[in-house]
């Protein structure tokens, strides 16, 4: 099923800087990675890990799996965030949401303090 | 301005629309929420870096590689990341190996150009316009060589 995208390679997402090119697609297919592979811009995770003291060198196969999984997080937090708003009847994610759900997910508990 | 680690941010407009498609049509973000994901974000992958650089001098190695970020990710409790990072890495390599024969395959037309259309001059020009059309320029190649 992938196979498909994958071979085409034309970049006609990549269009220019704005990316709010004519062609978009309806719904983002988040199981085919085909044109766009990664969103977030490598250089910028690139310089996040070596913000880190002990980090030596990273490869660029690990920089981009970073970035990818920078991607799944921001849609992890962002529908868990907004299953809190929707009990408040609200259709804006505000800050608040995303509090309750950091203190009620587990795996976000490293979170907790970084954000203020 | 001292540049700590958390103050690197990621461009709010990819993280806008990351959100934006992983929400329903219609739900809008505030800018505070917005802006606390984005740091959120990094500060996740600082501490998957760390996880990371953790298991690559375990394996006494100096350079993070691909692998010692799924552990990371296991280590922190995201396992249900690890199935669509693999994916993505699978396409990724693909994507690059892609890539460099593609170039290679630049070089050989290059070769091919200069020996056998001294005389075409018109030919080169379209070679610089056309980088990336190397498909149809092979096709010119076999009209013209017959």
């Amino acid at each position: 099923m992938a196979a498909a995208a994958a071979g085409s390679g034309t970049p006609r997402e990549e269009e220019g800087p704005a990316g709010e090119a004519a062609v978009s697609q309806p719904q983002a297919p988040t199981s085919v990675p085909g044109a766009r592979l990664s969103r977030l811009p490598l250089a910028r995770v690139k310089a996040l890990v070596k913000a880190d003291p002990d980090v030596t060198l990273a490869g660029q196969e690990a920089i981009f799996i970073l970035a990818r999984a920078a991607e799944l997080f921001v849609e992890t937090i962002a529908k868990d965030a907004y299953c809190c708003a929707q009990q408040g009847k609200r259709k804006t994610l505000q800050r608040r949401d995303l509090d309750n759900a950091i203190e009620a997910v587990d795996e976000f508990a490293f979170l907790e303090g970084t954000l203020d | 301005m001292a540049e700590r680690p958390e103050d690197l941010n990621l461009p709010n407009a990819v993280i806008t629309r990351i959100i934006k498609e992983a929400l329903p049509d219609g739900v809008n973000i505030s800018k505070e929420a917005r802006s606390a994901i984005s740091r959120a974000a990094s500060v996740f992958v600082l501490y998957a870096t760390s996880c990371a650089n953790n298991f690559a001098m375990k394996g006494k190695r100096k350079t993070l590689n691909a692998s010692d970020v799924l552990s990371a990710m296991e280590e922190m409790e995201f396992q249900r990341f690890v199935t669509p990072l693999k994916e993505a890495l699978e396409a990724y390599r693909r994507e690059q190996k892609g890539k460099k024969e593609a170039s290679e395959q630049k070089k050989k037309d290059k070769d091919k150009k200069t020996d056998s259309e001294e005389q075409d001059k018109s030919r080169d020009e379209d070679n610089d316009e056309d980088e990336e059309r190397l498909e149809e320029e092979q096709n010119e190649e076999e009209e013209v060589d017959n």
